[in-house]
């Protein structure tokens, strides 16, 4: 039966075309000139070049962290490019009319449509493709709210008080190896401020996309939620099949303050590498949000893609009453590895969180969880339920759990249950005896499996979701 | 429309079939007793094609077609229906979505449309209620935390919603009260037609009360060792299995 | 490098007896050992400061003789050691049919052979005090249990520390095919004192274990060791462990099905008073197929208490079909309690069940509320409540005699350590 299992899930990575586009990309290499390069490029004031060559100087001194359970070539940090566009992004395009119509292509391929009256009802879009933002859709309509929805490069130069208030303060400039390396040469990403009692008209989408050969990705995003409002947004990515691997390291901040409430959700699927790991994006993210005084911090992600994932969208819940969730779906096959999972740190009173995470191994791959659950001595009444269970297809691959629980308040309550299951032969006898072939079979017990992430993820995305997953199980049979 | 004849099959090398005969007709009825380990279930597994179960010699064809060719997913589109005397459970998967997909794979085969979503649900419902499983059944995982009664009253909720042409039902009375008892008999009587038959395993005849079957076989040690009709059920629960062992020994 | 553990280098080397090989060895890699600090993973949280430059006296020849702790109608064959050396004569015991026990300075051939085959068999290699016993141990028990024996009498190995003395000692045990014994480690102490003690179990095929492990140290020692278990085809084991918290309080558990159908259960009870400190520490690796384990680690953390569990499953590729459960549960008595808990799966093998819970939390008010409308009062219900969460893993003893010892001891302690 294991055999059918595996043909049935092996699949084609469907966005794995490269576009031809013109590009200006800087060489190889990294040192403090290529930073300021960065910096003019994007035309940034003083304070925030500085701000990147402190990050730079910390970076040097950092070690690359080792401790995940992954396996992998060192990464050659001189070998990346660090800043890539397309030419005809010199002077950004104004409206979509002056987009590079390879480029429209490329999204319509990718079924992404980017013209306004064409997109997603209700989803606005921020586009970043290689090192730019490409273009942000409905800006007038988010402006008549108040809400800012920009690439964050232009938040830099427009909304400067914003950008250095917030910006760092969740994810300090040295918290960790990546983050630093990002601080450094970050290209572009996502700026999002919702007013005070906004509740954010429609989803706010960006989605990502790395083009060009051996550069890497380092996008921010900073999402600034005032008190009392409200605001989804979502993530996506791909990237074309290369043989080469190509790093992304992104920082996301998520600022929610009295409360408000931010909804993060993310489809990740960058190119995962070949059936024998030839190829695909190291993904080295870090992501982080602080909820204030009955805030609601809520992260879902469903990850199918990279060859690496090394993600932990975690939860300062610092306010009274504030509420974190983690809703993961990772998906593992061939010889994918993720080490993902979350941390909650619940600081103050009455302070909950849940955690769902449901992690899928499958061919050679590795696939672990890793969280953390803190409750620190004034989290009195604090609660954490966290559920993480794995499925493993074949008896190839590998699924791992690791939380970490600590609590130093007796009033907290922590309850952590892990399971691991395979699709059985009856499982699989019962769906086929019903009718259902063999693939229709995997993907309905793998979705059952997850349906309680799902559930979670806006309709628009829950429905690309579930798709993706199934391509990702879908094979080469029929 | 099934006709088997000499069946060997082998369970993890060790022969548990050994030379079965059986045919049933359209709009037959046909009851199988017999003691545990007689390879009843095997049967049915055989029939629809389970891994572990190797057919080592004889034929079976299913309505005109060579039925051991097929798949199991082939068999059970081509009208064959296994009702677990185990039914499995899948976490997650709503007894909706998952009677759905297998309906609609199932009309599929049989050229039909699929049905639309308002029409599904209410034959779905109708399903419900001919076995008295409460609507909310419906949204809840498959078998999942289901009472063993419940189970088997799913089995034959499927059962109606599929449409099957031959239906194997592996003891669908173990386990359950009297009142469960006439609800499952009751389902599968509601489905008895010209063109649809059963094969109807049990280990008690007090089901073969409510669902008259045309023929009694009784099966030990992996054949056929005696057929009649349903008086042959009373003479079963009258004096159990036991002159089997005579009719062994007289055989051997 | 710490200078406690430049003098155990110094100390290994001046050691001239049948060992050195072994001390050699250990202390070569004890060269290439970093002192452990916050950042390594296996001493996450659990200092070694108190270690770090610890002078204490080497133990004296000849000890005073202490009698072993009294456990009503066990009726144990005791060997006694005190600051690691041996006050019983192990050369004359009294040995039950079967059971041959040897001193491990016993320079005799046979008594050589038979530590060999044990020795570094099963414990964990790499583990720095592991390593320091090697180098160190020279005072130990080694017990050979022949094929099909089946010991009715239970053996107790007393580890008796006192203040100011440092001491390390060795328990080696192999059971042959068929074979069933009990085997108790039991640790006690007072005053300022530093010990290690690691215990390593050969199960044969078929063989039955029945284990226990008393650690229960006074407040200010410091304590670390091991029981290090490998099961044999079909072998069975039963293990408590029990610990009371002390100023650095480590135990590691480990247990390998090196061949399959073996079938392991360990319950293990913590209790610490204020300012305790315990750290378990359980690896359970399934290398074969068909083994089962069950694992139940509870406990109790008074105030300032700090307690430490990590417990990882690992389920190799071969490992097919394997049912391996853990759980750890605990109580925090007052606000400056902690508790540090990491249960972990790594698993191979799909065809596999495999799951871990952790929790911590107080007592449930519905509980309480119910023993309260049975007119118990509010005090008396928490302290029932408490206490019968670990009560329930000290009923599962197979030994009653260890359990009637036990439950009272448990529960005097418990009332000390609840808040004021
Ligand atoms: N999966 C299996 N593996 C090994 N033996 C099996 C398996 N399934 C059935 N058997 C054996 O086959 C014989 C017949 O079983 P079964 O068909 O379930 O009997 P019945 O349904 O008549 O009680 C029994 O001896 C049983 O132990
Ligand atoms: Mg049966």
């Amino acid at each position: 039966m294991s055999e059918q299992i595996e043909q049935a899930i092996s699949r084609e990575y469907e966005a794995g075309f490269v576009s031809d586009i013109e590009s200006d990309t800087f060489p190889p290499g990294l040192d403090e000139d290529v930073i300021r390069r960065i910096s003019k490029m994007k035309d940034e004031p003083e304070w925030m070049l500085e701000w990147r060559l402190q990050a730079f100087r910390s970076w040097q001194k950092m070690e690359e962290p080792d401790w995940a359970h992954l396996g992998y070539e060192p990464i050659d940090y001189q070998e990346i490019s660090y800043y890539s566009a397309p030419k005809s992004m010199k002077d950004r395009p104004k409206s979509l009319d002056e987009v590079d119509p390879e480029l429209l292509r490329t999204y319509e391929k990718l079924g992404i449509p980017l013209h306004e009256q064409e997109v997603l009802a209700g989803v606005a879009m921020d586009v970043v493709f290689d090192s730019v933002s490409v273009v942000t859709t409905f800006r007038e309509k988010l402006a008549e709210a108040g809400v800012i929805f920009c690439p964050i490069s232009e938040a830099i130069r427009e909304y400067p008080e914003l950008v250095k208030k917030y910006l760092g303060t969740v994810v300090p400039r040295t918290d960790n190896f990546f983050a630093a390396l990002n601080s450094a040469v970050f290209t572009d990403g996502s700026f999002v401020y919702i007013p005070k009692g906004v509740r954010c008209p429609m989803e706010l989408s960006t989605y990502f996309r790395i083009n060009e050969l051996n550069t890497g990705q380092f996008e921010r995003t900073l999402i600034v939620a005032e008190e009392g409002s409200y605001v989804s947004y979502l993530e996506g990515c791909t990237a074309p099949m290369r043989d080469e691997n190509q790093l992304h390291a992104a920082v996301v901040e998520l600022v929610a303050l009295d409360n408000s409430e931010i909804k993060y959700s993310t489809v990740q699927n960058w190119y995962p590498g070949d059936e024998n790991g030839v190829g695909g994006i190291y993904n080295f993210v870090t992501k982080r949000g602080v909820a204030e005084t009955n805030a609601k911090i809520s992260w879902t992600q469903v990850e199918t893609g990279s060859a690496i994932t090394w993600k932990y969208p975690s939860c300062i819940l610092r306010g009274d009453n504030s509420v974190g969730e983690f809703y993961s779906v990772a998906l593992t096959r061939a010889r994918q590895q993720a080490d993902t999972g979350t941390k909650m740190i619940h600081l103050g009173k009455n302070t909950t969180s849940t955690i769902i995470s449901k992690g899928i191994s499958a061919g050679n791959s590795s696939n672990a969880y890793r969280g953390l659950v803190k409750m620190g001595p004034n989290a009195d009444g604090a609660r954490n339920f966290t559920e993480c269970d794995s499925l493993l297809i074949g008896d190839t691959c590998a699924a791992h759990t690791f939380p970490y629980i600590e609590s130093a308040n007796p009033s907290a309550i922590v309850e952590h249950e892990a399971t691991t299951s395979t699709v059985s032969d009856d499982q699989l006898f019962l769906c086929q005896q019903r009718g259902l072939d063999i693939e229709k079979a995997i993907s309905m017990i793998v979705n059952g499996f997850c349906k309680d992430v799902f559930r979670e993820l806006p309709m628009e995305f829950a429905v690309e979701a579930g798709k993706l997953l199934e391509i990702s199980l879908e094979g080469s049979v029929g | 429309m099934l006709k088997i004849e000499g069946l060997h099959a082998n369970v993890e090398g060790n022969e548990i079939l050994k030379g079965l005969d059986m045919t049933v007709n359209p709009g037959e009825v046909h009851a199988i007793m017999g003691p545990n380990g007689a390879g009843k279930s095997t049967l049915g597994y055989v029939l629809s094609a389970r891994e572990e179960y190797e057919v080592t010699a004889g034929k079976v064809s299913f309505k005109e077609q060579d039925l051991l060719e097929l798949e199991v997913d082939e068999r059970a589109r081509a009208g064959v229906f296994l009702a677990f005397q185990y039914p499995v459970e899948i976490p997650g998967v709503s007894n909706m979505e998952f009677l759905k997909e297998s309906v609609n794979a199932v009309r599929k085969e049989r050229g039909q449309e699929a049905l639309t979503a308002a029409e599904f649900l209410k034959r779905a419902k109708e399903a419900c209620k001919q076995v008295n499983l409460p609507l909310d059944f419906l949204k809840r995982g498959v078998n999942e935390g289901f009472s063993g009664g419940e189970k088997k009253r799913n089995e034959i909720m499927q059962m109606i919603m599929l449409e099957p042409t031959l239906c194997i039902l592996d003891e669908s009375d173990s386990g359950l009260d009297i009142d469960a008892l006439k609800v499952v008999a009751d389902g599968v009587n509601s489905q008895r037609s010209d063109d649809r038959s059963f094969i109807v395993i049990t280990h008690y005849q007090r089901l073969l009360d409510f669902i008259k079957p045309d023929f009694v076989h009784i099966l030990a040690d992996g054949k056929i060792v005696k057929s009649g009709g349903p008086e042959l059920a009373k003479e079963v629960e009258a004096s159990g299995y036991a002159w089997l062992e005579n009719h062994e020994e007289a055989s051997a | 490098m710490s200078q406690w553990l430049a003098s155990v280098i110094d100390r290994a080397n001046s050691v001239d007896d049948w060992l050195r090989p072994v001390r050699q060895e250990a202390v070569a890699q004890l060269k290439q050992t970093a002192w452990p600090t916050r950042r390594t993973e296996a001493w996450r949280y659990t200092s070694l400061h108190a270690l770090k430059d610890l002078t204490l006296a080497e133990p004296t020849a000849a000890p005073a003789s202490t009698e072993a702790p009294a456990i009503t109608d066990l009726n144990s064959l005791d060997i006694v050691f005190v600051d690691g050396v041996p006050t019983t004569d192990i050369g004359s015991l009294n040995t039950p049919e079967g059971v041959r026990i040897y001193a491990l300075d016993n320079a005799s051939e046979e008594a050589q052979t038979q530590a060999k085959k044990v020795m570094n068999q099963a414990k964990n290699a790499s583990h720095l005090f592991g390593l320091v016993n090697d180098a160190l141990a020279q005072q130990g028990v080694v017990i050979d249990v022949a094929d099909g024996a089946i010991v009715e009498q239970p053996i107790r190995v007393v580890n008796y520390v006192s203040a100011g003395v440092e001491s390390h000692n060795r328990v080696l045990v192999k059971l042959g095919a068929k074979a069933q014994a009990t085997i108790i480690e039991h640790g006690a102490g007072q005053g300022n004192s530093m010990n290690t003690a690691f215990a390593e179990y050969l199960v044969g095929d078929e063989a039955k274990l029945e284990h226990y492990r008393f650690a229960l140290h006074g407040a200010d020692a410091i304590h670390i060791g091991g029981s290090h278990f490998k099961l044999g085809e079909a072998s069975r084991l039963n293990s408590t462990i029990v610990g009371y918290g002390s100023q650095v309080s480590r135990i590691d558990t480990d247990i390998v099905h090196a061949a399959e159908h073996a079938d392991a259960k360990m319950n293990c009870i913590y209790l610490l008073a204020p300012s305790e400190h315990f750290d378990l520490h359980s690896l359970i690796e399934h290398a074969e197929p068909n083994g089962t384990t069950e694992q139940n680690a509870r406990g109790i953390v008074g105030d300032k208490g700090r307690a430490v569990f990590s417990g990882r499953i690992l389920i190799h590729r071969d490992a097919q079909k394997t049912l391996a459960e853990l759980h750890n549960r605990n109580l925090l008595l007052s606000r400056g309690a902690q508790v540090s808990t990491k249960p972990a799966l790594e698993i191979y093998a799909d065809d596999v069940q495999c799951a871990h819970g952790a929790t911590i939390a107080e007592i449930e008010e519905d509980d309480l509320y119910y023993l309260q409308t049975r007119g118990i009062s509010r005090e008396q219900a928490l302290v029932m409540l408490n206490f019968g969460f670990i009560q329930e893993l000290v009923k599962q003893m197979p030994n009653k005699a260890l359990s009637a010892w036990l439950e009272p001891l448990l529960r005097e302690r418990f009332k000390t350590m609840e808040p004021a």
